[in-house]
């Protein structure tokens, strides 16, 4: 084909995709939120279970006849990709505001995200419910319309150590030093920060403290250092692969915690990486999650949902798809108390929220209520045991199941 | 050579543009679209101020993006620190890139083709990963892989911070503005006389006694200040930065891509390619990326196939034919690459 | 710093290295014969670790055994690409010499390609493969453990680059692809097809991670997006060996492997990977034919 004609070619097409999109007017009759996901790139993973979460409940609520307070409007969910990166995800919460003009916008699972679409949307004055991201400063900004319900970053630091207090006290046996081993990239680092305020202030004693790069095919000088500087618990934030690699080696290395392993999520609370890992190289392993894992055993209406995940994506609901879950039915309570799509009216039914029942509590929270910074001060992670390939609840202790005895301290390898 | 009525058609044309890009912002209000229009503005000029380097040198760089990042960091923290406006400071961040092009260039010009590239990435890499792992230096606060949140003033001109989006797109409109003026200056000035022919035959041209050391680090200077500029603008309009979008290898290659898509060694290439390329990847994400994701990233490599296929020169080539330009200066041009 | 780990972190770089070695063959391969820089090539891996996986997974069959699928599979992956998409590219330009710039992006375009449409297939998921004997390991002593699937990866790796640098020396074909290498003109006058060569080279450097891929995947998971990091990678160790140079290769893997490794016990590992793009730097500007390599 003769360049000139390509090109003319290519002008044109582009001319009419640009056109046909323009045109393609919109509906009415429904209620349509806006969503920022990381469905491609690093963190596609958990973007597509929130997403997925996402729309298995406004699915339910649309089955049962939408949202009553605006007459029985039903749910149409938009969802943008952020590609996990921070400038697309503006350019998409950009796009989603004004071409589609929702009232609220929910996302991003990425911090890097999150933090620069919410200060988008705090310039178009649109409500933004936060999923997934921890970092603290994206409530400490002072902004109106930012609400996060899920941990802040220090509060999952801070309970991985109430954790081990609290078996301390039960036991009367407990640990004096820690090793802290997480990834090198945002995540891991303000762990890891908050970790080493933390341990300090509770009189832990930090043997081990150190960064890996993400993506590393071999923890063995990692395992090295652990073994001659002999840290009685291990913390780890680690991703997906990182962790299936690193456990498999700790295995292999049969690497001694007298204390344990607590890692703090994301590789830990991802099913893959427990059909990739032998069942019996995370025994005893403690997990820190957002989302109560036995909670669909425990909790009848929990079951469907759990059901319909593992339909649409393969495995049980995680944490990601529990957020998008109850971030849904967050949204379905504000809108029924603002009774309206304008905005300010729904940002301050936001405000009064106080949700204490129902399905958005499907994380193990008590309570959805945001404090003037826009954050959910009665929110709070989940700490499970790994007990032959199931994750059962141990913390907190109003969590607990009953007659489950957490194992503390954990056999050595060669007594299993 | 161009003769008289291609004179006149491109100052014709040159001139439609320019009133088109000026009023267009002043008729749209939808924000989006003016978001759009910024971004495919902003590709445009970095990747026209990698073209200076890349295109006229015949070196392939795909560590720009650091420099970027240099200039992105250098303004935030003297704006964080210092209190010292981003105007100031992008400045102070650019002189900064320029210098260590300089310092980095110098010893990679001595390497050819592919080697060139690679070390580019090793260098933006180093730099990348040096950045992710520090909190501090000297008592500043890096922040490491966490990034930098730029300060919000709200509308504070003097500090670079603007309410709406008209702003941003004048300015970034007059960086492209001057940065393609500075490539059409270069091109017709002694040292773009020498880089022709350094590109051409770099041999030969020394034999010729042409010092090729210095100008290829006069052209990587000027690129890397402008790249520079570019990250301060990012940081502020997007108002955060950190290292992995902005000293990554993703961020390098679109550049790159942008450049070579649209024809580089040329002033209107670059322009092009992020014309073409930043508003189709925003169109295929928004219709196709909620739906089917990853798609939009197929159709980009499609893209970037059939244009390395049926168009290695970049865009640039059809349209000339179109504009009926048949100067011997672009014909000399094709053979001599 | 105790010499014990110091040892051991020495030989797990060594472990390590010799498997970074076999993934750079095939880049090595084809940049020395066709003087093309494959960007796709960690794609190319990333598909060399699927082909194993899904086998395991849907079949059962053992990833060892899967290598008798996953290489031709490669093979003809390879040859195809650069048919296809490449080979255009060299009839267009009369020397038959690609500017590196145009054969570079189409082959950033093609990973491009290979990574989101397998993206779109399989989903961002990262899979791993459990076996029994995966988790075994070779004891020496008390401290020192080596992973038997580790292990075999660098006894393979090992032994593939021996019969590749046999097969490139001993046989009619291997002859052709050197001469091709060293110059395409002599090479054609002798009558050697020398597009057919280009191709079947691509393809044999794709396949070679085939084969990688099936020893990989019992430690390592595979998921999509993998597949730049292991391209970067790559080019490190085929530079630090030499260009062209097989065993060259290996070696620069070793260096890689030992270097990340030691480096990792005195900062931490994040850091660590500077030194090997240091070095990498150094090497380019003081000894750019690499360890072993020919000269450009």
């Amino acid at each position: 084909m003769k360049p000139k004609m390509f090109f003319v070619i290519a002008v044109a097409m582009s001319l009419t995709f640009w056109t046909v999109t323009v045109l393609a007017g919109e509906k009415v009759a429904e209620v349509k939120l806006g969503s920022v996901m990381s469905l491609s790139g690093g963190a596609a993973n958990q973007g597509t279970q929130t997403k997925t979460g996402a729309i298995i409940a406004a699915d339910e609520i649309n089955a049962k006849g939408g949202i009553p307070a605006l007459g029985g409007a039903k749910i149409k969910l938009i969802f943008g990709d952020s590609q996990s990166k921070p400038d697309v995800g503006a350019s998409e919460t950009e796009r989603i505001i004004q071409r589609e003009n929702v009232p609220i916008m929910f996302g991003a699972y990425q911090s890097a995200v999150t933090t620069v679409t919410t200060e988008v949307a705090e310039r178009y004055k649109t409500p933004w419910l936060v999923t997934g991201s921890v970092a603290d400063i994206i409530t400490q900004r002072g902004f109106k319309y930012t609400f996060r319900p899920n941990n802040k970053a220090v509060y999952d630091a801070n309970e991985q150590l109430q954790a081990i207090k609290t078996l301390t006290q039960e036991t009367g046996k407990g640990p004096k030093s820690i090793g802290i081993l997480v990834e090198g990239s945002d995540w891991g680092k303000s762990h890891a920060a908050n970790l080493r305020k933390l341990a300090k202030e509770m009189g832990y004693e930090l043997v081990f403290d150190e960064a890996y790069s993400p993506g590393t095919m071999d923890f063995s000088a990692q395992i090295l250092k652990i073994k001659s500087r002999k840290p009685e618990a291990m913390v780890m934030a680690m991703y997906t692969p990182d962790h299936i690699v690193f456990t498999k080696q700790m295995y292999e290395g049969r690497l001694d915690i007298p204390f344990g392993i607590h890692s703090v999520g994301a590789g830990s609370e991802d099913p893959n990486f427990y059909k990739a890992v032998p069942v019996q190289a995370i025994e005893y392993m403690f997990v820190q999650e957002d989302f109560q894992i036995d909670i669909t055993e425990l909790v009848d209406w929990t079951k469907p949902v759990d059901k319909k995940f593992a339909e649409m994506l393969g495995y049980p609901l995680t944490s990601y798809g529990a957020q998008g879950y109850s971030a849904m039915y967050t949204i379905y309570d504000v809108l029924q108390r603002a009774g309206s799509l304008d905005k300010e009216k729904i940002r301050e039914a936001f405000v009064k929220t106080n949700i204490t029942s129902g399905p958005a509590l499907i994380m193990g929270w008590q309570k959805i209520a945001f404090d003037k910074d826009g954050q959910n001060v009665d929110a709070h992670g989940v700490i499970s045991q790994n007990f032959k390939g199931k994750r059962t609840t141990i913390w907190p202790v109003a969590n607990r199941p009953k007659g489950i005895k957490p194992v503390w301290p954990i056999p050595a390898w060669k007594d299993r | 050579m161009a003769t008289q009525p291609n004179d006149r058609n491109r100052v014709l044309t040159a001139t439609a543009a320019a009133i088109f890009l000026v009023a267009i912002p002043l008729g749209v209000t939808d924000e989006y679209y003016l978001h759009v229009f910024v971004a495919t503005l902003y590709f445009a000029y970095m990747a026209s101020a990698w073209n200076i380097v890349c295109g006229y040198t015949g070196q392939l760089s795909l560590g720009h993006s650091a420099l970027s990042g240099i200039g992105g960091y250098v303004s935030t923290l003297l704006l964080i620190n210092a209190g010292l406006s981003p105007w100031i400071g992008m400045i102070v961040g650019a002189i900064g890139a320029a210098a260590v092009g300089v310092l980095v260039g110098w010893p990679c010009f001595r390497l050819r083709g592919p080697y060139f590239a690679l070390t580019t990435i090793a260098f933006a890499e180093i730099l990348r990963i040096w950045t992710e792992n520090t909190e501090e230096i000297f008592g500043i606060e890096l922040r490491g892989a966490q990034g930098l949140s730029v300060p919000l003033k709200g509308h504070a001109p003097l500090l670079f911070q603007f309410d709406g989006k008209l702003p941003y797109y004048f300015i970034i409109l007059a960086m492209l503005t001057a940065v393609m003026a500075i490539t059409w200056w270069m091109e017709r000035s002694r040292t773009g006389f020498y880089l022709k022919a350094i590109r051409a035959d770099q041999d030969a041209a020394e034999a010729l006694g042409v010092n090729s050391t210095r100008y290829l680090l006069s052209a990587m200077a000027i690129s890397s200040f402008l790249t520079a500029l570019g990250g301060s603008f990012y940081a502020q309009y997007f108002r955060y930065i950190n290292p992995e979008r902005n000293m990554g290898l993703d961020f390098s290659i679109e550049l790159a891509l942008m450049g070579i898509v649209g024809g580089q060694g040329t002033v209107l290439g670059p322009v092009l390619g992020a014309f073409l390329l930043t508003p189709a990847g925003e169109l295929t994400r928004a219709t196709l990326g909620g739906k089917f994701p990853g798609l939009h990233i197929v159709i980009y490599g499609l893209v970037l196939i059939l244009g390395m296929l049926f168009l290695p020169k970049g865009l640039i080539q059809p349209l000339r034919r179109l504009l009926g330009r048949k100067a011997t200066a672009s014909r000399s041009e094709e053979t001599a690459a | 710093m105790d010499p014990i780990i110091l040892g051991i972190a020495v030989v797990n770089g060594v472990i390590l290295g010799g498997l970074y070695g076999a993934i750079a063959i095939g880049l090595s391969l084809i940049f020395g014969v066709m003087r093309v820089i494959n960007f796709a090539h960690g794609s190319f891996l990333m598909i060399g670790l699927f082909i194993p996986y899904w086998l395991w997974q849907l079949f059962g069959i053992n990833p060892y055994v899967s290598v008798l699928a996953a290489a031709p599979a490669l093979f003809a992956l390879g040859y195809a690409i650069q048919a296809v998409l490449i080979a255009p590219l060299y009839r267009r330009e009369r020397a038959m010499v690609v500017e590196p710039v145009s054969a570079l992006m189409l082959t950033a375009g093609a990973g491009l390609i290979m990574d989101n449409v397998t993206f779109m297939a399989f989903g961002p998921d990262f899979r791993g493969i459990t076996l029994d004997f995966a988790s075994k390991a070779l004891w020496i002593g008390d401290v020192l453990n080596i992973n038997y699937t580790r292990l075999a990866a660098f006894l393979v790796s090992l032994a593939l680059t021996a019969l590749l640098s046999l097969f490139l020396v001993r046989t009619d074909l291997g002859r052709a692809i050197r001469s091709t290498a060293q110059n395409r003109d002599a090479a054609a006058l002798c009558g050697i097809n020398v597009m057919r060569i280009y191709n079947v080279t691509f393809g044999l450097g794709c396949a070679v991670l085939g084969v990688v891929g099936c020893l990989m995947i019992p430690f390592y998971p595979v998921s999509p997006s993998i597949g730049l990091a292991f391209g970067v990678r790559s080019f490190i160790t085929v530079v630090l060996g030499g260009i062209g140079s097989i065993p060259g290769c290996i070696l620069g893997g070793l260096v890689l492997g030992i270097v990340e490794s030691v480096a990792a016990q005195f900062v931490t590992a994040t850091s660590a990977s500077i030194f090997s793009f240091m070095i990498f730097i150094l090497v380019l500007f003081f000894r750019p034919t690499g360890l072993l390599g020919m000269k450009v």
